[in-house]
C-alpha cells in the first residue's frame, strides 16, 4: 500500500492555508477489515490525510527548516463515516508557523458535510535524513502549475 | 493570571493533575515533558501568551518555576 494519502492540491498559500481532495477508491485493501458488510475509511487514515495536507503547506513555506513531521494530534473528532467512492476534501489552516514547530486545524468535508476535524501539531526533521532525491510529487505537480515567482533582475 | 492559575495552566498543558505542580517540580519529575514536551510548551506559550521562545529559552527551561519566571518576564503574571 502506498502511503500517499493526498491526491491533488486544489488551492494553497503557502505556510497559511490549502484545500486538497483525496479520491476514497472502493478497491482500497483495507475496506476487506474495516468493516465487512460496512466499509468506512479508518479516523487514522484521515487523521494522516489531514496531516499531510497541512504538511504540504508547511513544507512549501520553508524548506530549510526541514519536512514538516505529525508530531501531535491536540483533539480530533470523527463526525461522519467517510464511505468507498467519496471524494474527501480536506483543508488545513496554519495556525502557528515557526522554525521549529508548527500548527494547524485541519477538517475533512464529503460533499460539503463536515466528516472529521483535528489540530495538529508538527515539527521538523532535516532533508537529509530522507533518501537521495526523495521529493514530495503532489505537492511538486501543484507547484508546478503556478507562475514562477517574480525574481529581481540583477543589477 | 496569576501564579496559582498559572501552575494549572502547566499542568492542563502536561495532563497533570494541578495539585502535583509546584515551581519546585522539575523536568525529570514531569515524565511528558520530554522532547515533544517541550514543543508543546513552546506552542502553548506561542499561541497562549504571544511569547515566542528560542531554543535558548527552551533549555534554560529545567523546572517549573523557569515557566513562570519566562510568563513573568513578558509580563503575563500578576
Amino acid at each position: 500500500m502506498r502511503f500517499i494519502l493526498v491526491d491533488e492540491i486544489l488551492e494553497m498559500v503557502p505556510g497559511h492555508h490549502i484545500r486538497a481532495t483525496k479520491f476514497i477508491s472502493p478497491d482500497e485493501d483495507y475496506f476487506r477489515d474495516h468493516f465487512p458488510g460496512f466499509p468506512v475509511v479508518p479516523g487514522v487514515l484521515l487523521t494522516e490525510m489531514m496531516a499531510q495536507t497541512a504538511g504540504k503547506c508547511l513544507d512549501a513555506e520553508n524548506r530549510t527548516r526541514g519536512k514538516s513531521m505529525l508530531a501531535k494530534i491536540n483533539g480530533a473528532s470523527f463526525r461522519d463515516w467517510v464511505r468507498p467512492g467519496e471524494t474527501a476534501l480536506i483543508h488545513g489552516e496554519i495556525r502557528t508557523s515557526r522554525p521549529q514547530f508548527a500548527t494547524a486545524d485541519c477538517r475533512v468535508e464529503i460533499g460539503g458535510r463536515p466528516v472529521c476535524s483535528a489540530e495538529l501539531l508538527f515539527s521538523f526533521v532535516n532533508m537529509e535524513k530522507f533518501a537521495p532525491g526523495y521529493r514530495d510529487e503532489v505537492l511538486e505537480r501543484y507547484l508546478a502549475t503556478q507562475p514562477p515567482e517574480i525574481s529581481p533582475s540583477p543589477q | 493570571m496569576s501564579q496559582q492559575e498559572a501552575l494549572k495552566w502547566f499542568a492542563d498543558l502536561f495532563g497533570l493533575p494541578p495539585a502535583t505542580i509546584t515551581p519546585a517540580t522539575t523536568r525529570i519529575e514531569v515524565l511528558t515533558w520530554d522532547s515533544l514536551g517541550v514543543l508543546t510548551l513552546m506552542a502553548a506559550l506561542d499561541e497562549t501568551f504571544n511569547i515566542v521562545a528560542n531554543d535558548a529559552d527552551m533549555r534554560a527551561m529545567q523546572k517549573v518555576g523557569d515557566v513562570l519566571d519566562l510568563l513573568g518576564r513578558h509580563g503575563k503574571l500578576t
